[in-house]
């Protein structure tokens, strides 16, 4: 099969949301097809995978844009939403959550790191666009430091999981999820192959991966909206994992890989409720 | 039938699990942690699963997970456990999941007093979410027993009208211990009028018809039909759209596929000595439901026209229950009077509404019955210790 975006969006997608109603330049639709194109590598079919989405850039629009099944939750709860529904779907589906940063590392940390807790089978990718661009572009919490945004005029100045040495992939690590990657939209086919491993992985799996806005951040940050600059600034100030430099703001690659080390959610809730029911004890 | 002595929460556990109630997922929470521990122990035992949130919020999102991927489920708490829930009760509401959401009221605002028991969210558990446009339904049982009976009436409505149920109960109906008959088999669920409604899957695409029809198969995550489900404003097919008129026809579903059905539940209420147009109507729900119509029985042992309406069925409020011009007395575990709100604005024309509030302990039979005497000689009411305003 070849990977070409009409080929995938022909297998995948559904036409009526594509184009989606992004703003012109958006990298969103590149990290998208990161996303299907790891699907069509790994031979995945579309009644294999429920799509959830969340609010925000990243949410709105990719939501109802995967052929099959699909929902949007809200703001923040996708991830304990995915959790029930892993109790109730067979083990074999693929959840596939898109969320933005802001979804992910703000309102919804807290469900995020009971997921991660839990090693509830999902892939959660966080399509962060370096705050909350759908309203008009306000600082997040993985916002680089001293970003102008419309809610940081002289600069980010707040400390958040991305600042002072910390790392937002630390938390979630912390927390049990059993594999963790970073990739900016740039990242090309190593991105498609990280995905690869984080679908196929049965438990837990985030990839975090900063996009360019070029109308909100781009435009404040930059002041310009021409898309290659904030292309190019994200690029700059992402690296590979041991090939840091002063300024590199995200350490690209396989964050943390422990698949297979420790039970899957529903897996492990199954087999308890079952030898409780056969044996009235665990 | 096999009979018990135990809690509310014991039958509210029963009663789900008879409805095909297999996910339960809460958070600990004061007087609702007892039923939160026999679903732990119960469920297991059919095939069922318990799960605890991290907290009220994450519980009902669960509890919506589960149920798009075809689960009946449940999940309770209390008052400040009920308001976590205006999130995920809104997304249910809207992309029509089936559940039943108990709360077992105590006294606030806030934490107040955990061990207590309250009716602080009459007008919350109708609008237990934000943004308005729908309609709500509401059932407050006032035993044991018939918190049981009304958890699978919950499961039963939930289907059929394919949204969240509330019950709305409190503090001595959960933790309370009675008599309780639970039934063995179908025959007797049936002889104790237990309504069960199976859940079927949405075959899709479609998300909704806009029109007010009963038995709709709920949207479903896993059968591949293509379902999609959302937060925005849903077109028929269940994609997102930020038109008006879209919005109008999700919003009439939602409303009016509970007020065109009211026959499925406005049965439920009980009237006391009310054959006689009695010259006082004691409105009440709940457990002080119980201490009136001891009150209203006293009363009429000693010549008092005194009558109990006990409203079960709280939303969409009855009004064709206050048609008749009278003298109304609304009981409520409150001090504001929220039920009396809904009796002045649904009584008919001419009718007098007093109201007795009490927070944090029942009414007693002679204060009751004082509050008789004094409005059928046209006295207002006074309370002792406190000054209250004239409803």
């Amino acid at each position: 099969m070849e990977y070409t975006s009409s080929t995938l969006i022909g297998k995948y997608l559904r036409t009526r949301k594509i184009p989606s109603t992004a703003c012109s330049g958006c990298g969103l639709g590149i990290n998208h097809k990161v996303i299907i194109q790891a699907i069509a590598e790994l031979g995945i079919e579309v009644a294999d995978v429920i799509w959830g989405t969340s609010i925000g850039c990243a949410g709105r629009q990719t939501f109802a844009t995967w052929k099959g099944d699909g929902f949007a939750g809200t703001h923040g709860r996708a991830y304990a939403i995915a959790r029930g529904l892993r109790i109730a779907i067979p083990r074999e589906k693929k959840i596939i959550l898109t969320v933005g940063d802001g979804d992910a590392f703000g309102i919804g940390l807290l469900h995020l790191i009971h997921s991660a807790r839990s090693n509830a089978s999902m892939t959660v990718v966080v399509n962060d666009n370096l705050g909350y661009q759908s309203t008009g572009g306000q600082f997040g919490f993985t916002t680089p430091q001293g970003a102008k945004t419309d809610s940081s005029p002289y600069g980010m100045f707040e400390h958040n999981l991305m600042s002072d040495g910390m790392d937002v992939m630390d938390i979630l690590k912390g927390a049990g999820a059993t594999f963790l990657a970073r990739h900016v939209a740039m990242d090309g086919p190593a991105a498609v192959e990280t995905m690869k491993k984080a679908i196929a992985n049965p438990g837990f799996s985030l990839v975090h991966m900063p996009y360019p806005c070029p109308t909100n951040f781009g435009s404040r940050h930059l002041g310009t909206r021409v898309p290659a600059n904030i292309y190019n600034w994200i690029k700059d100030h992402a690296a590979p994992m041991g090939q840091e430099k002063p300024d590199t703001i995200w350490r690209t690659g396989v964050y943390h890989d422990a698949r297979g080390s420790r039970p899957e959610f529903s897996q492990h809730i199954w087999d308890s409720v079952t030898r409780i029911r056969r044996t009235g004890k665990l | 039938m096999k009979r018990f002595l135990e809690t509310g929460n014991f039958a509210i556990t029963e009663g789900a699990i008879l409805a095909g109630c297999r996910f339960f997922c809460g958070y600990p929470i004061t007087p609702a942690t007892e039923l939160a521990e026999a679903m732990s122990m119960r469920l297991p035992q059919v095939g069922g699963v318990y799960l605890q949130g991290e907290d009220e919020c994450a519980a009902m999102h669960l509890c919506i997970g589960a149920a798009l991927g075809g689960m009946k489920v449940m999940t309770a708490t209390s008052g400040p456990g009920f308001i976590l829930y205006a999130d995920p009760y809104g997304w249910a509401l809207g992309c029509e999941t089936p559940m039943v959401v108990l709360n077992s009221g105590r006294v606030g605002p806030v934490s107040g007093i955990t061990g207590a028991p309250g009716q602080g969210e009459f007008y919350l558990t109708r609008y237990p979410t934000q943004g308005g446009n729908f309609e709500t339904v509401v059932l407050a049982p006032n035993s044991a027993q018939e918190s049981m009976k009304m958890v699978v009436e919950s499961f039963y409505l939930s289907e059929r009208l394919r949204m969240p149920v509330t019950v709305l109960a409190d503090q001595l109906i959960t933790d309370g211990m009675e008599d309780i008959s639970v039934p063995e088999n179908e025959a007797e669920m049936k002889e104790m009028g237990f309504r069960v409604w199976p859940r079927t899957h949405h075959k899709g695409p479609d998300f909704y018809p806009f029109t007010d029809a009963l038995d709709i198969p709920p949207v479903q995550m896993g059968y591949n039909t293509g379902a999609l489900c959302s937060d925005w404003t849903p077109t028929v097919e269940g994609f997102d759209i930020e038109e008006v008129e879209d919005h109008h026809r999700h919003a009439y579903r939602l409303i009016y596929k509970v007020r065109n059905n009211r026959n499925l539940f406005n049965h439920l209420y009980e009237k006391r000595n009310m054959d006689d147009d009695p010259d006082l109507v004691v409105v009440s729900y709940g457990t002080p439901s119980r201490v009136v119509n001891t009150a209203v029985d006293h009363a009429r042992a000693q010549g008092m026209k005194v009558g109990a309406l006990r409203l079960i069925n709280l939303w969409p409020f009855p009004d064709e229950l206050f048609s008749r011009k009278a003298n109304y007395l609304v009981v409520e575990l409150n001090w504001d009077g929220q039920l009396v709100r809904e009796v002045q604005r649904a009584a008919a024309e001419g009718s007098k509404v007093n109201f007795l509030g009490t927070c944090g302990d029942l009414p007693t039979i002679p204060d009751l019955k004082e509050s008789f005497e004094k409005l059928l000689k046209n006295q207002p009411l006074t309370r002792k210790g406190w000054v209250m305003e004239a409803w």
